[in-house]
């Protein structure tokens, strides 16, 4: 399975994948979260784009052009949020976002 | 479309209700509303009453189906059992509004008074479970609102208890309902919820039917209250409004031993009688053990309110003992224990209004200020006691009779409550009432003339059916003589 | 013509709600002359009492009882309770003397209580309490005895309690009603066990004697004893005798009529009533009579130590009740009621006459603040001496005749300790009441606090023909012996008992030492008290004195452990144990929640961490599970 050339492309896809992935979980960092989901969706993309190529169908293809159009639109969303949400905390620290919490609630 | 006579019992009060709730008017017109309404229906009472047949059987029924497709039908009907207790609402809902006369400026009082009229109606009339349990929660949520509303004390935790803990009860009756009606669409292929059809099921295994059955006895048994499920009592009762206690006590938690017999009996005949010896037992020791405690209470509602459980604990023990003067014996001291308390907790509250003191340590020598409260607690004491001449003696001696021949020896346990009650009534009229003593009682004030007139039908009926029983039940009579021979398939001695 | 024995009972009942009525009027509207009480309350006695004669005439002549059911009281199951009436030899002789006493008491009353604001209430109880007797004895069933026996239980405890802004008074009426009823407990377990047997074609004493012999051996002895205990209780028996001495607190014409006269002797009647189940039970009868022997010798030993009046007359009657128990218990009823017949007059007329005593010094009741009342009131010092004569057992008044013959019986019976027990107490009665007599009558140096009076003549005439009573009553059982006839032993008939086998040589050998003893009791009180220095008296003490703290170890037994109990109850399990539990259960429930709320914690990343691992596993499912 290893010598496959599809291997090559899913084998970093998946690390690419799984890189982002974890950065999601692990970081505070609000941009570091975002720039972890874009890393998640090329993956994603990379791994539609081999299977297109390794089946010969156009489908893949299509689908990675729909995410690229995705992703470009959630990135305005995104940013304007994380413009708005500093003006409110003066900070990037995703973990002070805790009003809607058990215990920050009176 | 046909109305009949009990929808008319029914929603009358909750249509009054509805009308003054959106209607500007004031406190004192939806008072005398509510007034009005409740002699209307003791009118109505008192006609069912004397075209009632006495055939045992249901008479009056009114059936329309609700929800089709799962069998729910809005079924009604009557028979004797009910009709003692329509017949103890007619009557004592009406006295107690001429006493609660001047309790509140406030119009949601007397709607929610009007509410729980209807919901009690609503649970005594009802052939259909769905419907019954329908009423049997809409009963609550009026109590709810007087409790935390016009409550004293600690008035929300109290409201908020006993309401939740009924609740909890009722789920799991609701959880049995809808098994039973689930094992009849099993069974025969067709939903129902009324009573006369889930009577046929028979499909249920043994272990299952022990689980419905409890199901079903916690519900009533904290309705009742039954020990250990009578812990919201206390609480209850001492920071209740008087309409509010009177209620609860005189009423509703008659309408749980109501629901055992109309319920219980159809649907688990068998367990019925199997488990029966617990629950006489666990009467009796409600008896003696709420009696008991009753004694060294401060607080004379809290008093009243373990006398309550008291005569109720001995109230299931006589249903359980399977025969038929043990039954005549429960429906009559239901009627005599209604009376007596309800009496004595609208007395109570005519005493709070004026002193504004409940404990006994804050009272004495309150008969000569007031004769005539004098005179009504005296005989509601007494049909408490029991003394022969009241229809207390009468119903009690039933039930010892009645349990005497299911077991002799619980029989003679029972014969205790000769005692009971005379132990602690005795001293509170001591304490409060006769024996002057050196707390300001000045402002006590007598009866006034229409408390009179509220109080004198339930003073007459006392003594009445103590000295002319028979008048008085043989039209229920041959209800229960067709629980026990046609459903429990128990002999008649 | 039966149906006057409804009226027996129904006029004093009427009478009484009447005046109930006319009382309540007058204390919130208008006051009312006192004829408007007194004119019902004496009328309805009278009026039972003609009723009761007519009554009498009517089964003398025909020899057959009187039945009277007006209607159907209880109809459950198969069982049928009528409200019935029986007047047979039995209960027509008990409404006989309790009319004709209760009406002498009534007109005393008039008199006693005309000061006190309660008049009317006072008659209201009365009446009532005359009401509910004539329907114990007049009651054709023991059910409907049983509510007359209540109802008279009620009444005492109304009529003891009557000062009842005094806290004492209350808690000796309190205490008379729960011994009372506590004795009713034992009669309701034995009603009960007839009931099951007996009840099928109608609950009365007839159709009860003939099923009677139907009912499993052994059950007969816990009959006829539950039922006793009852007796016990009204009858103020040991050990449910406590009641007694404080139902003194009432007023004195309550201690004449109920305590002395009627209620108490309801017990006798009712063993009496029910011959035909203790004929059949012997030995339970004998233990009636241990019972007796035992209450009449331990009061007599009490009250020789008492020094108020109305106590000792109280611990008299209990000491005579017992007298009539060793009769009933021995089987030999007309005895008893014989006693119960001559008691009635001569207790009445003592009580009644303290009374007068009481009302002369201002109420004041230690006898040893009396004394030379002699000159005061020498009609009640006549009429105190014929009656304190009569129950010393002093030939030819009334309690020679009948306190001899029950000492004959006990004798001839072969209860040899019984009757020396009896004559023992005898020796102390004619002790202790002499001893009453000298002090509040003779003496030297009373200490008179205020100006004695006397007393009316309202007061005086019932005592006066009261004594004739004490004097004359015993003639109507006159024994074989003395060349009478024995009228009321053969007037009783059935209830005569069973025939006794004693030479007449012992007989009269019993009289004169019954004689003897009585004349040594006042021998030695004579030369007590005749001259006592009441100046010189000082108060008693010692455990006789304190009545062996019997009062005191019920008081700790019962009174102290019942309330420990309650409010062990109440506090402790019910409020620790019950409540804490089912809160506990609603507070487990909130800390539940608070631990599933911890997943609510507002971090984004924990949630996109949940979301990671909730994707994860559900597309393992999908890809390896599901095919």
């Amino acid at each position: 399975m290893i010598t496959n050339p599809l291997f090559a492309y899913m084998a970093v896809a998946m690390i690419l994948f799984s890189i982002g992935l974890l950065g999601v979980v692990s970081r505070k960092n609000i941009f570091v979260i975002y720039m972890s989901i874009e890393l998640m969706l090329n993956a994603i993309n990379l791994m539609f784009v081999a299977l297109s190529n390794y089946h010969h169908d156009m489908g893949g293809q299509v689908m990675a052009m729909m995410v690229i159009a995705i992703a470009a639109a959630e990135a305005g969303v995104f940013l304007s949020l994380i413009i708005v949400l500093y003006r409110r905390k003066k900070s990037l620290d995703s973990d002070i976002f805790r009003t809607l919490s058990q215990k920050e609630v009176v | 479309m046909h109305i009949g006579i009990l929808s008319i019992i029914i929603f009358l009060p909750m249509v009054t209700a509805l009308v003054f709730m959106l209607a500007p008017l004031s406190s004192r017109t939806t008072r005398n509303a509510a007034f009005g309404v409740s002699l209307t229906i003791f009118a109505l009472a008192l006609y069912i009453y004397t075209h009632f047949e006495l055939t045992g059987l249901i008479q009056f029924k009114e059936f329309y189906p609700w929800i089709k497709s799962y069998g729910i039908s809005y079924s009604l009907g009557i028979d004797g059992f009910s009709l003692i207790i329509l017949m103890l609402i007619a009557t004592l809902i009406p006295s107690a509004y001429l006493l609660l006369w001047n309790n509140s400026r406030s119009k949601s009082y007397w709607i929610s008074m009007l509410f729980i009229q209807s919901g009690i109606s609503g649970t005594l009339f009802s052939l259909d479970l769905f419907l019954f349990y329908f009423f049997w929660e809409a009963m609550l949520l009026p109590v709810f609102m007087i409790i935390g509303l016009f409550g004293s004390g600690n008035r929300v935790f109290s409201t908020l208890k006993i309401t939740i803990y009924t609740i909890m009860g009722s789920l799991f009756m609701f959880v049995s309902i809808l098994y039973l009606g689930v094992a009849h669409y099993y069974e025969f292929g067709v939903w129902s919820f009324a009573l006369s059809d889930l009577v046929h099921i028979t499909t249920i295994a043994r272990e299952q039917k022990i689980f419905l059955f409890f199901g079903f006895m916690l519900a009533f048994a904290i309705k009742i209250p039954l020990f250990p499920f009578h812990s919201w009592l206390l609480q209850t009762y001492s920071t209740s409004p008087t309409g509010g206690v009177f209620l609860l006590s005189s009423i509703m938690a008659k309408l749980g031993v109501y629901a055992l017999v109309r319920f219980m009996m159809p649907l688990f005949p068998d367990l019925f009688v199997e488990f029966s010896f617990y629950f006489v037992a666990l009467g009796i020791f409600g008896l003696v053990y709420f009696g008991i405690a009753a004694i060294c209470q401060m607080n004379i509602k809290k008093m009243f309110a373990y006398s309550s459980a008291s005569h109720l604990g001995f109230i299931t023990a006589g249903i359980f003992a399977l025969n038929i003067q043990g039954m005549m014996g429960s429906a009559f001291l239901i009627v005599a224990h209604a009376i007596a308390t309800g009496g004595l907790f609208l007395l109570v509250g005519v005493m709070e209004r004026h002193l504004g003191i409940r404990s006994l340590s804050g009272l004495g020598g309150i008969a000569t200020k007031a004769p005539w409260f004098t005179l009504f607690f005296a005989i509601m004491l007494f049909c408490t006691v029991g003394i022969p001449g009241t229809n207390g003696f009468v119903a009690e001696l039933l039930i010892v009779l009645g349990i005497f021949h299911y077991n002799p020896y619980l029989g003679v346990l029972s014969a205790l409550t000769v005692l009971v009650a005379a132990s602690y009534m005795f001293w509170v009229f001591q304490k409060a009432i006769l024996v002057e003593s050196d707390n300001d009682v000045a402002n006590m004030k007598d009866l006034r003339g229409y408390e009179i007139l509220g109080l004198l039908p339930l003073a007459v009926l006392i003594i009445a059916m103590g000295v002319y029983p028979d008048l008085f039940l043989y039209k229920i009579e041959p209800t229960l003589q067709h629980y026990l021979i046609d459903i429990l398939h128990v002999g008649v001695k | 013509m039966s149906a006057l024995l409804a009226g027996i009972v129904l006029a004093p009942l009427l009478s009484s709600v009447l005046i109930g009525l006319l009382y309540m009027i007058s204390i919130t509207q208008k006051p009312l002359a006192k004829m408007w009480f007194t004119a019902p309350a004496l009328l309805a006695p009278f009026i039972s009492f003609s009723l009761g004669v007519i009554a009498f005439l009517q089964i003398s002549k025909t020899g057959e009882a009187l039945h009277f059911e007006p209607y159907l009281w209880l109809s459950v199951g198969e069982y049928k309770i009528y409200m019935g009436f029986l007047g047979d030899k039995l209960s027509i002789f008990m409404v006989l003397f309790i009319t004709f006493v209760g009406w002498l008491i009534h007109l005393y009353a008039t008199s006693y209580m005309s000061e006190d604001k309660g008049y009317g209430k006072f008659f209201f109880y009365f009446n009532l309490f005359l009401s509910s007797m004539l329907l114990l004895v007049l009651a054709d069933g023991p059910l409907i005895m049983f509510i007359g026996w209540e109802g008279v239980g009620l009444c005492s405890y109304l009529l003891i309690s009557f000062y009842f802004k005094d806290n004492s008074n209350v808690v000796a009426g309190n205490k008379a009603f729960i011994v009372n009823r506590v004795g009713d407990l034992g009669f309701l377990i034995g009603l009960a066990i007839l009931f099951f047997y007996c009840a099928d074609a109608g609950f009365s004493y007839e159709n009860i004697a003939l099923k009677i012999a139907s009912m499993p051996p052994y059950l007969l002895p816990l009959v006829g004893l539950a039922l006793f205990i009852g007796a016990m209780g009204k009858s103020a028996q040991i050990p449910l005798y406590v009641w007694l001495p404080d139902a003194m607190a009432g007023p004195t014409p309550v201690s004449a009529l109920i305590h002395a006269a009627t209620m108490v002797t309801a017990g006798v009647y009712m063993v009496a009533r029910f011959s035909f189940l203790y004929e059949l039970i012997p030995n339970v009868g004998l233990f009636i009579a241990y019972i007796g022997a035992f209450s009449a010798l331990f009061a007599a030993v009490i009250a020789t130590k008492q020094s108020d009046i109305k106590k000792i007359l109280a611990y008299s009657t209990m000491s005579q009740l017992g007298y009539m128990f060793i009769a009933v218990g021995l089987g030999a009823y007309s005895s008893a009621l014989f006693h119960v017949f001559t008691h009635a007059f001569f207790k009445a007329l003592l009580f009644m006459g303290a009374g007068a005593v009481i009302v002369a010094l201002h109420h004041e009741q230690n006898i040893f603040k009396m004394g030379k009342m002699r000159q005061v009131t020498p009609v009640v010092y006549v009429t105190m001496l014929m009656a304190t004569l009569a129950i010393s057992g002093v030939p030819p008044f009334a309690g020679f005749f009948s306190k001899d013959e029950i000492l004959l019986v006990a004798f001839g019976r072969g209860e040899y300790l019984i009757w020396g027990i009896a004559v023992f107490s005898a020796v102390l009665t004619a002790y202790y009441m002499f001893r009453l007599f000298f002090v509040v009558f003779e003496g030297k140096n009373a200490l008179h606090v205020n100006h004695p009076h006397d007393v009316s003549w309202v007061m005086k005439a019932p005592l006066v023909v009261l004594s004739f009573g004490a004097l004359f009553a015993g003639f109507i059982g006159l024994p074989s012996l003395l060349g009478g006839s024995h009228l009321i032993g053969s007037w009783l008939g059935e209830w005569g008992g069973r025939v006794l086998h004693v030479n007449h040589e012992t007989e009269w050998l019993l009289l004169a030492l019954n004689v003897c003893v009585s004349l040594l009791g006042i021998g030695i009180a004579y030369k007590k008290f005749y001259a006592y220095d009441l100046s010189k008296h000082k108060e008693a003490t010692g455990i006789v004195y304190n009545k062996f703290y019997v009062d005191e170890i019920y008081d700790v037994l019962f009174v102290r452990s019942l309330r420990k109990l309650s409010e062990f109850i109440a506090v402790s399990l019910d409020v620790n144990i019950v409540d804490r539990f089912i809160m506990g259960l609603s507070h487990d429930f909130i800390k539940l929640g608070h631990m599933v709320a911890l997943v609510q914690n507002a971090n984004v990343r924990f949630y996109a961490l949940i979301m990671m691992v909730g994707v994860s596993v559900a597309s393992c499912y999908l890809i390896w599970m599901v095919d």
